[in-house]
């Protein structure tokens, strides 16, 4: 395949899922937690995965970042075939342990600089604009134990895009945050998102939330074996009017694509 | 919020001040009235007793000897204890290799080891060193080793997505990281350090406060005895104070419990 080529191609896929799979085996036997899950991200897009928990969509994710290797199929990011984590890929966890304690916020946001080399006036620079941009300008001197859990999660998708990566995967970022604060995250996420135009991979089991945020929603099917049932273009503008008739008629549709698999879950 | 800080910490030495004052009291009234015996002296001669010994330089002199031991032996054994920790919860050989080492010889407890010391070392410096670093080595690796298994996943997953190598994982984030698993095991070596250094003057010293206790008991110096009792005690209670003010200056800001 040339791969070259295709990227020039008007609808370049940034990354390809091709009929990927990721059977545990254990002393109590095999779970096949995703099954032939096929998708390509394209560049710029925010896509968000939607499904009930347990069934695979963050084990999706762990495979695009590199922290778990498919046991069938491949994933490529750029042509190349992904098999550790990487810079090229930003993760935002949903817990906020993922930051430093020790380091304040700004060099929690200029961590992957520093790994990088770049000068401490460089990066401090660089952090300082990345702090503006999750709207904590002047919380830099802070550490992690002083912020509170939405703050955290500013930081965290600060320290991401600190990086410049290819694409950013946000694996439930906003679960653990209470209704208001996580509405307004939200807000913050798409202002970014247009500022930037960075691609992102986004797991939630919020539907509101997915069609709020997404230029497409993947609605995955139950486990075991989870996989793709759907993928729906949420075509709204932003920022987006969650009581408007077309954002409620979106939302309908995700819904009913879901409602089987909530009800089985039971 | 500084001035509250400053009222906190008033508050905190004024309580001290008063649980120490009413330590001090129950003792004065219990020698007073409940014992009455020339074997339990209330604080005051006690207290007499330690002055003269500063005035003429004597209880200086066992302190400084005993803390001096404390002092070496307890380097000594946090500078082996900490690299060696490391590497048993870094490598997964090392931990299979090592573990049984650790787990064999924390169950010898320094007193037992004092007989050996002795034969070994003779009755001078080195063996009271040795046997400091000997109690405070093996809970030094221990918690460190125990650090480095409790550093969170996300924040090794989240460094290598930054761009880490295994080095700078292992540099950057593992070891701050466990920085205050590795003071917390030093301070409880610390105490482990007062218990040791007793029961080896006791036995074989010139000198300390183990040495003082012993001579007061031979000579039936009573006041002596607990001269060299709340001597233990007031250090002890510096000491850990110290070393709680360094955890929280160092790593005030980790969310671990100190």
């Amino acid at each position: 395949m040339n791969v070259r080529g295709y990227e020039r191609g008007f609808n370049v896929a940034l990354v390809t899922l091709d009929g990927v799979g990721k059977t545990y085996r254990g002393r109590t036997g095999a779970w096949e937690a995703v099954r032939d899950f096929t998708l390509d991200l394209a560049e710029g897009e925010f896509f968000c995965l939607l499904g009930t928990s347990g069934c695979g969509k963050t084990t999706v994710l762990n495979m695009v970042a590199g922290f778990e290797q498919p046991t069938a199929g491949r994933i490529l990011l750029d042509g190349r075939p992904v098999d550790r984590p990487g810079a090229d890929r930003g993760v935002v966890f949903q817990g906020h342990d993922s930051l430093y304690d020790w380091l304040t916020a700004l060099d929690n946001i200029g961590f992957g600089l520093r790994l990088r080399g770049m000068g401490r006036g460089e990066r401090r620079a660089k952090a300082e604009h990345y702090l503006k941009m999750v709207g904590l300008t002047g919380q830099g001197a802070k550490h992690p134990s002083e912020l509170s859990g939405g703050m955290k999660q500013r930081i965290q998708i600060a320290r991401a895009l600190a990086n410049d990566p290819r694409i950013l995967l946000m694996d439930e970022p906003f679960g653990a945050l209470d209704a208001m604060t996580r509405a307004v995250l939200q807000g913050e996420l798409s202002r970014i998102w247009a500022e930037t135009r960075k691609t992102v991979l986004f797991i939630t089991h919020d539907i509101e939330e997915a069609c709020a945020l997404a230029t497409r929603v993947g609605v995955m099917k139950r486990g075991p074996g989870g996989t793709l049932k759907a993928v729906i273009p949420v075509d709204l503008p932003f920022p987006r009017e969650r009581t408007s008739d077309a954002f409620m008629s979106v939302f309908r549709d995700v819904h009913a694509l879901i409602h089987d698999e909530i009800h089985g879950a039971h | 919020m500084r001035s509250t800080v400053r009222t906190e910490r008033l508050v905190t030495v004024a309580g001290y001040l008063a649980g120490f004052g009413l330590l001090f009291l129950i003792w004065h009234l219990a020698a007073t009235t409940l014992v009455r015996s020339t074997l339990f002296p209330p604080p005051g001669p006690v207290l007499e007793r330690a002055w003269v010994l500063i005035e003429d330089g004597i209880l200086q002199e066992q302190v400084i000897a005993s803390l001096k031991r404390i002092g070496q032996g307890f380097l000594l054994g946090s500078a082996i204890g900490i690299p060696v920790g490391l590497a048993i919860g870094s490598f997964k050989p090392v931990r299979w290799m090592l573990e049984p080492w650790t787990e064999f010889f924390r169950f010898i407890p320094a007193v037992a080891m004092i007989t050996v010391a002795v034969i070994w070392f003779g009755i001078g410096e080195e063996s009271k060193v040795f046997l400091i670093a000997y109690t405070t080595v093996f809970v030094v690796i221990i918690s460190t080793a125990a650090g480095v298994g409790a550093v969170g996943r996300d924040k090794i997953r989240a460094a290598q997505c930054l761009g880490a190598t295994r080095l700078q994982v292992f540099r950057l984030v593992a070891l701050p990281a466990t920085v205050p698993y590795i003071l917390t095991g030093m301070r409880l070596a610390m105490s482990n350090a007062f218990v040791t250094i007793v029961a080896a003057e006791l036995v074989a010293s010139n000198d300390g406060l183990g040495k003082m206790l012993w001579d007061a008991r031979l000579f039936m110096q009573i006041e002596d005895i607990f001269v060299a009792l709340v001597a233990l005690g007031m250090l002890g209670f510096a000491t850990d104070r110290t070393f709680r003010f360094l955890i929280r200056a160092f790593a005030g800001r980790f969310n671990a419990t100190v």
